[in-house]
């Protein structure tokens, strides 16, 4: 599904100097599968994520990137998420004035437009919404409101599953979708990407807690440090990474 | 005290501080020595309790090589209500010279929308003195799209308690437009509310400025005063000016004022497009947003849908030139 081949990125810092923060990156995840990465911060995990879903303050300097059989790289943040490329943000943004339901109408029909399927009429909007909010659990006076202003923080996580159940991606990429919730909204955001899973679906999900993979069990877990893969194993890496913490890992206290 | 028109052979220059952004002079040219036209009086007189939600629809039609002069006077005596459309438009290039006295008694309530969308080469002044009773309230809306160059000198006295008057604006300025709107809102009874909410987008070589003033006097307690200006710019040659100012005399009041001026933010728009919408798909949704929170102040659904659709157009010809 997807093939990350020797990527390397970097910033530019407020001083005009290109800062390298990938650093020889390698992640091939096929199709189906779900992988974690783990890993202290500042290892590059959101950079990561930033950098394939197209944010252009990223340079990426070398390695490629393919999706699909397409190359990543090279398109645009629209056209990848037409392509099946989806990322849960760790920090959902607030846009003020634009309520969900225009949102999320305006988002799926640029999509299918895209994918060049016919755009969903009010109706079939509507059916649509207020099934996958049921599905998730999430109160259908949530439409009306402005697009995360306001949202508590497991309101936002919540609106980040929504969004990937209904704009159907190939790959989803979750970033610390996990951080801050409680029990109750971690196992909702859980039960949303195992559905996703059954349907073959491939994810990479960022976290810092071992928790989350109590309930979504991934079939790989990687370690990221400065950069890098450092580690590759099963699922019972990260209750080794648990008890050892990283500096077993990567050779020094995190 | 009444709204004054201004004079052609005593015209205001930027050496008055309040005037220091804005060069009527200059802007007028030859409109300057233009014999004025008889000045035209227009009266709307609501009296004691007239009510049934009446709508006043005027429009007002600028004609190239005129220098206008127009007194508008409303007044609504105890309890009355009104909503008044008041349009602006024009061929060629003119001086509107307007004053607009607004006169609200004892819980009167005054709707007011005003557009203004006078020829691109037209100059339009409006010195307006409102004046309100206790228990009165004003919800007034101003769309400045024409003209090259505006002012709106607006001077608003609250003279009983328990007053609700909201001044809320968008002004939308492209090419070489001038809009400046100056608001002087005084606090003279305990116990009112006043609101300035005005969001401007600038594009091209155009130019905004908003000063504001909440003047609360020393008997003024319990003051609610709010002023907020936002400004987007879509273009590096736009400029705009902001002065908001305070002055406050009384002790247990409540005031803030804000302005701030910049371009999109990059975040937004970035998340938009992750959801597959377009860099100007996003960038319309956005702007679109920006003003429609000031229009959606308007109570009337019918307008504010004509209001939306005559800025979306704007929108969407300025943000396809931007690219």
């Amino acid at each position: 599904m997807i093939e990350i081949k020797n990527l390397h990125a970097s910033i530019e810092t407020d001083d005009g100097e290109a800062k390298e923060i990938i650093k020889g990156l390698n992640l091939s995840i096929p199709a189906g599968e779900v992988h974690a990465i783990m890993g202290p911060n500042g290892a590059g995990k959101s950079t990561l994520a930033y950098i394939l879903a197209g944010r252009d303050e990223y340079e990426v300097t070398d390695g490629s990137v393919t999706f699909d059989g397409q190359d990543l790289l090279e398109l645009a943040p629209e056209e990848r998420a037409a392509a099946g490329f989806f990322l849960a943000f760790q920090y959902p943004v607030e846009i003020p004035g634009v309520n969900m339901s225009m949102f999320l109408k305006t988002s799926i029909n640029a999509i299918r437009k895209q994918r060049g399927e016919d755009e969903l009429d009010a109706l079939g909007m509507l059916k649509l919404i207020k099934a996958k909010t049921e599905e998730l659990g999430i109160a259908n006076d949530m439409m009306k409101r402005a697009v995360n202003v306001g949202f508590s923080g497991g309101e936002k996580k919540r609106n980040e599953v929504l969004q990937m159940t209904m704009l159907d991606p190939k790959f989803c990429v979750l970033d610390e979708t996990d951080s801050g919730l409680d029990i109750d909204a971690l196992k909702i955001v859980a039960e949303g990407v195992n559905r996703l899973r059954g349907e073959g679906k491939s994810f990479l999900v960022i976290t810092h807690y071992q928790r989350l993979l109590d309930y979504i069990k991934p079939d790989v877990v990687h370690i990221m440090a400065d950069g890098k893969i450092v580690k590759t194993g099963g699922p019972e890496l990260a209750i080794e990474l648990e008890e050892k913490g990283y500096a077993g890992f990567i050779g020094k206290a995190a | 005290m009444s709204a004054l028109l201004l004079q052609q052979d005593n015209l205001p220059t930027q050496k008055e501080e309040d005037w220091k952004y804005t060069n009527l002079s200059r802007a007028l040219g030859d409109l300057k020595s233009l014999p004025a036209e008889d000045v035209q009086e227009i009266l709307i007189h609501k009296t004691c309790g007239e009510v049934g939600g009446k709508v006043e629809d005027i429009v007002w039609t600028g004609v190239d090589g005129q220098h206008q002069n127009i007194r508008l006077k409303i007044i609504l005596d105890e309890g009355a209500e009104l909503t008044l459309i008041e349009r602006h438009e024009g061929r060629g290039a003119y001086w509107k010279n307007m004053s607009t006295e607004i006169v609200l008694g004892a819980n009167a309530r005054l709707n007011h929308i005003r557009i203004q969308d006078d020829a691109l080469e037209a100059v339009q002044t409006n010195m307006v003195h409102i004046t309100m009773e206790r228990d009165a309230y004003l919800n007034s809306f101003s769309l400045n799209i024409g003209g090259k160059l505006t002012r709106h000198d607006i001077h608003v006295i609250l003279n009983g308690s328990n007053i609700d008057c909201s001044l809320n604006g968008v002004n939308l300025l492209k090419d070489k437009q001038h809009g400046d709107t100056t608001i002087l809102m005084e606090h003279i009874a305990p116990h009112c509310l006043s609101n300035q909410f005005y969001r401007t987008i600038l594009d091209d070589e155009s130019r905004g400025v908003f000063q504001g003033k909440v003047h609360v006097h020393k008997d003024a307690q319990k003051t609610d005063g709010y002023q907020l200006s936002n400004t987007l710019l879509l273009s590096p040659k736009c400029e705009m000016d902001t002065k908001p100012e305070l002055e406050i005399y009384a002790d247990d009041v409540k005031c803030s004022h804000g302005a701030t001026t910049g371009q999109l933010d990059e975040e937004p728009l970035f998340y938009l497009r992750s959801r597959g919408l377009s860099e100007a798909q996003a960038r319309i949704l956005l702007v679109q947003a920006f003003v429609d929170a000031v229009v959606d102040k308007i109570l009337d659904e019918t307008l504010r849908t004509e209001l939306k659709e005559k800025m979306g157009n704007w929108l969407a010809i300025a943000l396809k030139s931007n690219g």
